[in-house]
């Protein structure tokens, strides 16, 4: 049976493959890999930290389940990251979520928690005059994506946050590649658009 | 405030900057294992589990424990086995007699048909022909060979040991 650790190195087909075998422990490797990314798309999404962990279980759980119908020519990361954006997608048509906090998530009751879902965007090594424009700046990022239409977000959380090339947001999307462009670029021209009121 | 001036292409660096830095977020603990109680493993195959079987014994703890294992219930076996034995002794021994005998004639008959064999083929005269030393060496070389092909055997048949064992995908 192989370990955590001999699973690290191995390409998400691999551990697919051990998965499909039977392998708990592919499994677990699986969600260790995409359980902040994941999260972290869908959170930005419905902006609730319960509703967007519940999201992230089924998007894992109908991922996991469904890895026999899984095809290694594609990427795995393309394929999850689809399932999490379309049960994100499926939770904003269903409770029209549009709304954004700053200051921690509504459900927050606690100081703590309210500190755990507050948004921040700071970079320890700036200087602190830089390190406000920043955290504001981040705010207003922040807001400003809260805005956008979700497939624009969805676009642009997974171009810019997450990295992932066009190509790969095309395929995990299911959109033309032509069209991923255009959201993206629609989507950052808004952005600046929101920021513009920030121009000294 | 931002307090500098932008233009447009540097809002747009700015704004993609931003994305880029913008943290991410990890669920509360024990995501992974709320998930998995949800997940149907698949049931594995009767090969999978040789493989899985084979792998867990050849860990030195668990080989020593399947011995310890089959050493008790040895003990216990014989604990049952002796007194039975000791108790239909006589019925035991006619029989083991007959079995013997059956055995013993065709022993015997082997044997004559080998020897006669042995004879006729001149295997006989050929070892006769041998000196001692070559007689020697004759015999010397047949053990080697024999213990080769053992060890090779062994070598050949032994489980992988150690930590490094590469992870094997079954087909």
């Amino acid at each position: 049976m192989p370990t955590a650790k001999d699973l690290q190195s191995l390409s998400d087909q691999e551990v697919v493959a051990l998965a499909r075998a039977g392998a708990e422990s592919a499994y677990r490797e699986l969600v260790r890999r995409y359980e902040r990314p994941v999260f972290s798309l869908i959170y930005r999404m419905v902006r609730d930290h319960a509703l967007a962990e519940d999201l992230a279980q089924d998007a894992f759980v109908k991922v996991l389940n469904a890895l026999d119908s899984y095809r290694a020519e594609y990427k795995f990361s393309s394929w999850i990251f689809k399932i999490a954006n379309n049960v994100a997608i499926d939770q904003l048509r269903r409770r029209e979520l549009d709304t954004l906090s700053l200051d921690g998530s509504p459900d927050a009751r606690t100081p703590e928690q309210i500190e755990a879902t507050a948004l921040q965007a700071t970079d320890r090594a700036e200087t602190p005059l830089a390190e406000l424009e920043a955290r504001e700046l981040g705010a207003a990022i922040e807001e400003a994506i809260a805005k956008l239409r979700p497939e624009y977000r969805s676009c642009i959380m997974l171009r810019h946050v997450e990295g992932r090339s066009y190509e790969e947001i095309a395929e995990a999307l299911d959109l033309p590649l032509g069209t991923v462009k255009t959201y993206i670029h629609r989507a950052r021209h808004e952005l600046r658009e929101s920021l513009a009121h920030l121009r000294g | 405030m931002i307090h500098k001036q932008l233009g447009d292409a540097e809002l747009d660096a700015t704004v993609v900057r931003a994305l880029s830095r913008l943290p991410s977020h990890a669920p509360s603990r024990g995501f992974a294992d709320r998930v998995m109680a949800r997940v149907q493993l698949p049931q594995p195959s009767p090969v999978v589990l040789y493989r899985r079987a084979r792998a867990w014994a050849a860990q030195p703890r668990h080989a020593l424990a399947l011995a310890g294992g089959y050493a008790a219930s040895a003990l216990v076996a014989m604990a049952f086995v002796v007194p039975w034995l000791l108790a239909h002794l006589p019925a035991i021994g006619f029989t083991a007699e007959w079995v013997a005998g059956r055995a013993s004639g065709a022993a015997r008959r082997g044997l004559l048909t080998i020897s006669q064999r042995a004879a006729s083929s001149g295997a006989a005269d050929l070892l006769q022909s041998l000196s001692g030393g070559r007689l020697w060496l004759a015999v010397t070389a047949l053990t080697l060979g024999y213990a080769g092909c053992a060890a090779g055997l062994h070598y050949f048949l032994r489980t992988p040991r150690g930590k490094d064992v590469p992870v094997q995908l079954p087909l």
